[in-house]
C-alpha cells in the first residue's frame, strides 16, 4: 500500500476532466431540478385535488427514497419498461433531477409562505386572475426568497453528484476510483478527492451563508 | 411526511405506474435494425477484467472484449460506445436494453440461455487460484476453512463452492472489490479465469497462481433472447475475424499466446 | 413485447429482503449512535469557550461534511484497508463521520440558543462549568434539537444504501442481487424503495407523536 502520490499527477487531465463533469453535472440538475420543484410546487398549492394528490405523493415517494435506488430505477428499471434507453450519464442527471425537484419543491412551500397573504389577495381583488397572480406577484417573490434554499441544494448536488459514480459515470469520484482500481493507491486519491470536495464545498458553503443572511427568509 | 395518507397517495402513484407500464408497448424491433438507426452499438464491456475488458494507463477502455465488440460495430458500419458492466449486471443491463451486445468474460451456460442467447464460443478460459507468493495453499484442497474471493453472479462463485465445499466464499459485486480483498488480506484467495488472473498479475507483483485449472469456462457474446438477427451476425464476425486471422492478431495481442481452439465454424 | 410486471419476486426473495432491512435498520441505529456521541462532542467543542477548541472541532466538522459520504465510505474500506474493518463497521464509521457533522452543527446551535441566564444560574449555584453543561444546557438543548436529529435519523436511513457498494448486504444490495437473478429489475428496486419510505415515514410518525412537531428536513444544512 504506497504513498505515491505521482499518481494523482500522472492521472490529472482524466481527473480534472471527472471535476468539469461534477460542476457540469450539478449546474444542469439545479437548472432542472428548480423548474420541475417550483411546478411540482404550484402543483402542490393548486386547487384541484387530483393535481395536488400527485404532487404529494410524487414529492413524499422522493423524500423518502436514496438517491442510488432513484438512479438505479432510472437506469436499470425504466428502459425495458418504457422501451427507451438513458445511457449512464442522462439517466444520472434525470435522475438526479427528479430527485432534487422533490426537495426544491418544499423550498418553494417555504418561499411561498413568505410572500405576504395582503398582496395575493390585492392582486386578486384587483381583478387579476389566479394565473397572473401567480406569474407577476407571487412567483417573482418566492423564487427571489428561494435563491439561499436553491444554493444550498447546488451544494448537496455537488456532493451527491459522486453517487453517480456507481452506475459509471465518470465524474470525479468515480474518474479517481477507476484510476485506483488500476493504480491501488487509495490513500493520495482518496485525499486528494476529500481535498477538493472540501474547498469546493466550503467556499460554496460559505457564499451561501452570506445569501442566507443577505436574503434571509423569515422564519 | 403524512403517515397514511402518503400510503394512500403512493397506492394511487403505484396504481398510475402499473397501468403505464402496462400500455406502453416496449420496441420489438431486432437488434441490428435499431443499431443501425441509432448509429451506434451499445457494447457492454467489463471495466476492471483485464485483459477482456480493463482501464488502462491512458484511462481508456481496451481489452479482448472491447476489440471484438468494436469488430463488430466496424463490421455493421456503425460506431460503438462502451458501456460498463459488472458480472452482476451485464445480464440484466442486456436484458433491460441498456446495451445491445455484452462481450464482458461471459461463460456460455445452459442456465444462462433461459435468458439471453450466446454468441458461438470466442475464447475457452478455465478458472484457477490467485494468492500471495507466501501462501500456503496449493490447490484447491488447501481452502478448507480459508475465505476466497469471488465475483457475484458468476459461474466460479457456484464451481467453487461444488469443488472446495469447505472454503468461505466472498463475493463481490466486480473484479476490483474481489482483487482487492486478496491484496488486503481480506481474503487468502482470489477465483477467476486464468487470463484474468495473468492480467492481474501482470500489474502486481507478489501473487501467484497456484493449482490445476478446474472447470471449463466457454466464453460467448450475448445478445439479447430470441433476436436470431443479431446473433447471426455476431457469430459471422466472429467467424470473419478467424478467417482473415485478425482473430490471431488480437489474440496474441492480448493474451500473448497462439489461439489453439478455432472459432466453431470458421474457415 | 410488452413488458409484464410480476411484482411476485418480492414476495419470493422476501427473506433476502429481510434480511436487508434489518442490515439497513442496524446500519442506521449504529450510525445514528455513533453520530449523536461524535457530534456531541465535535458540537460542545465548537460552542466552547476556548478559541483554538472552537476552530478545531469547526473545521473538522467543516470536513466531515463537505467530504460525500461516497468518499467517506471508500476512505474506511479502501483507504484504511490496513485495519481490516468489516464492511458493516466501515459504513458505520463512514455514517458516523458524516452525520455526526450534521449533528455537531445542530449541537451546536442548540446549545448557543440556551439562554446566557441559565449558564450564569448554573455556575451562580456552585455548579462548575462542566456539571452546567451536564444537567443544565445539554437537557435543554436536547429538546430543542430533537426534531433536527429525527430529520438526521431519516437521512441516515437513506444515505445507509450507500454501504451496497462497500458489499454490505443491506436493502439496495438486495435489490441489486434480486435483479441479478430475476431479471426484474424495476420491481426489485421499487419494492426496495417502497421498504425504505415505510421506514423512513415510521420515523417521522414516531417523531411527530414524540414531539408533537415535524422533524426538520437536513436539507436546511446542507
Amino acid at each position: 500500500m504506497g504513498m505515491d502520490f505521482a499518481v494523482i499527477w500522472r492521472n490529472l487531465p482524466y481527473l480534472l476532466e471527472g471535476l468539469l463533469l461534477t460542476l457540469q453535472t450539478a449546474l444542469l440538475v439545479i437548472l432542472g431540478g428548480t423548474a420541475l420543484g417550483v411546478g411540482l410546487g404550484i402543483l402542490r398549492t393548486s386547487r384541484l385535488p387530483v393535481a395536488k394528490q400527485a404532487a404529494v405523493a410524487y414529492i413524499e415517494a422522493i423524500r423518502g427514497t436514496p438517491l442510488l435506488v432513484v438512479l438505479s430505477v432510472v437506469y436499470f428499471g425504466l428502459p425495458p419498461v418504457v422501451g427507451y434507453r438513458l445511457g449512464a450519464y442522462q439517466a444520472a442527471v434525470v435522475g438526479f433531477t427528479l430527485f432534487i425537484g422533490a426537495y426544491i419543491a418544499e423550498d418553494y412551500r417555504s418561499g411561498l409562505a413568505s410572500v405576504p397573504p395582503g398582496q395575493i389577495e390585492a392582486g386578486l381583488a384587483s381583478g387579476l386572475s389566479r394565473g397572473q397572480v401567480l406569474a407577476h406577484i407571487v412567483l417573482p417573490q418566492a423564487i427571489r426568497r428561494m435563491i439561499p434554499a436553491l444554493f444550498n441544494q447546488f451544494v448537496r448536488l455537488l456532493k451527491f453528484t459522486s453517487v453517480a459514480s456507481i452506475i459509471g459515470v465518470m465524474e470525479f469520484t468515480g474518474a479517481a476510483m477507476t484510476v485506483n482500481a488500476r493504480e491501488f493507491q487509495p490513500l493520495p486519491i482518496l485525499a486528494t478527492l476529500a481535498a477538493t470536495y472540501l474547498v469546493v464545498c466550503s467556499l460554496l458553503s460559505q457564499v451561501g451563508r452570506w445569501l442566507n443572511l443577505r436574503y434571509a427568509i423569515a422564519a | 411526511m403524512r403517515g397514511w395518507r402518503t400510503v394512500r397517495s403512493l397506492a394511487t402513484a403505484a396504481a398510475i405506474l402499473v397501468a403505464a407500464g402496462w400500455a406502453t408497448p416496449s420496441g420489438a424491433q431486432s437488434a441490428p435494425e435499431a443499431i443501425k438507426a441509432r448509429g451506434t452499438l451499445l457494447g457492454g464491456v467489463k471495466y476492471d477484467t483485464p485483459p477482456f475488458g480493463f482501464v488502462d494507463q491512458d484511462n481508456q477502455v481496451v481489452g479482448f472484449d472491447v476489440d471484438l465488440v468494436k469488430e463488430v460495430a466496424r463490421a455493421a458500419g456503425v460506431g460503438v460506445e462502451l458501456v460498463k458492466v459488472t458480472s452482476p449486471t451485464r445480464i440484466p443491463m442486456l436484458v433491460s436494453g441498456n446495451v445491445d451486445v455484452v462481450a464482458a468474460s461471459m461463460t456460455h451456460t445452459p442456465d444462462r440461455e433461459k435468458t439471453i442467447d450466446f454468441s458461438i464460443t470466442y475464447y475457452t478460459g478455465a478458472q484457477t487460484l490467485l494468492v500471495p507468493d507466501k501462501s500456503p495453499i496449493r490447490g484447491l484442497k488447501d481452502l478448507q476453512g480459508k475465505t476466497v474471493a469471488v465475483q457475484q453472479g458468476t459461474t466460479l462463485e457456484r464451481t467453487l463452492a461444488a469443488l472446495a465445499p469447505g472454503a468461505k466464499v466472498l463475493p463481490f459485486r466486480d473484479y476490483t472489490g474481489a482483487w482487492l480483498a486478496v491484496r488486503q488480506g481480506r481474503a487468502d484467495a482470489l477465483t477467476g479465469s486464468y487470463d484474468i488472473m495473468r492480467g492481474f498479475l501482470r500489474g502486481a507483483p507478489g501473487f501467484k497462481i497456484v493449482g490445476e485449472k478446474f472447470s471449463v469456462e466457454p466464453f460467448g457474446i450475448g445478445v439479447r433472447k430470441g433476436d436470431a438477427a443479431m446473433r447471426d451476425f455476431v457469430n459471422r464476425v466472429l467467424r470473419d475475424l478467424w478467417a482473415s486471422r485478425r482473430y490471431h492478431e488480437l489474440y496474441r495481442k492480448w493474451f500473448e499466446l497462439d489461439p489453439e481452439i478455432p472459432i466453431p465454424g470458421a474457415q | 413485447m410488452r413488458y409484464r410486471f410480476e411484482w411476485g419476486v418480492l414476495w419470493q426473495y422476501r427473506r433476502a429482503l429481510l434480511h436487508g432491512f434489518l442490515l439497513t435498520l442496524g446500519l442506521s441505529v449504529a450510525g445514528l449512535a455513533g453520530a449523536i456521541a461524535l457530534g456531541i462532542l465535535l458540537g460542545t467543542g465548537s460552542a466552547g469557550e476556548r478559541r483554538w477548541l472552537r476552530i478545531a472541532c469547526g473545521g473538522y466538522v467543516e470536513l466531515c461534511r463537505s467530504v460525500p459520504l461516497l468518499v467517506h465510505m471508500y476512505f474506511w474500506y479502501l483507504g484504511l484497508s490496513a485495519l481490516k474493518v468489516p464492511g458493516f463497521w466501515c459504513a458505520v464509521l463512514a455514517l458516523t463521520f458524516y452525520s455526526g457533522a450534521f449533528v455537531a452543527e445542530v449541537v451546536r446551535s442548540g446549545i448557543q440558543s440556551v439562554p446566557q441566564g441559565q449558564w450564569a444560574a448554573g455556575l451562580a449555584s456552585g455548579l462548575t462549568r462542566r456539571q452546567t453543561l451536564h444537567s443544565i444546557v445539554y437537557p435543554q438543548a436536547a429538546r430543542i434539537v430533537a426534531p433536527s436529529l429525527a430529520g438526521i435519523f431519516s437521512q441516515l436511513i437513506k444515505d445507509s444504501s450507500l454501504a451496497s457498494v462497500i458489499s454490505v448486504a443491506e436493502l439496495t444490495f438486495q435489490a441489486g442481487a434480486i435483479e441479478g437473478v430475476t431479471f426484474r429489475t424495476f420491481e426489485a428496486y421499487v419494492g426496495v424503495s417502497l421498504l425504505y419510505l415505510v421506514i423512513v415515514s415510521t420515523i417521522s410518525q414516531i417523531t411527530l407523536f414524540l414531539f408533537h412537531r415535524r422533524a426538520v428536513d437536513m436539507t436546511a444544512y446542507v
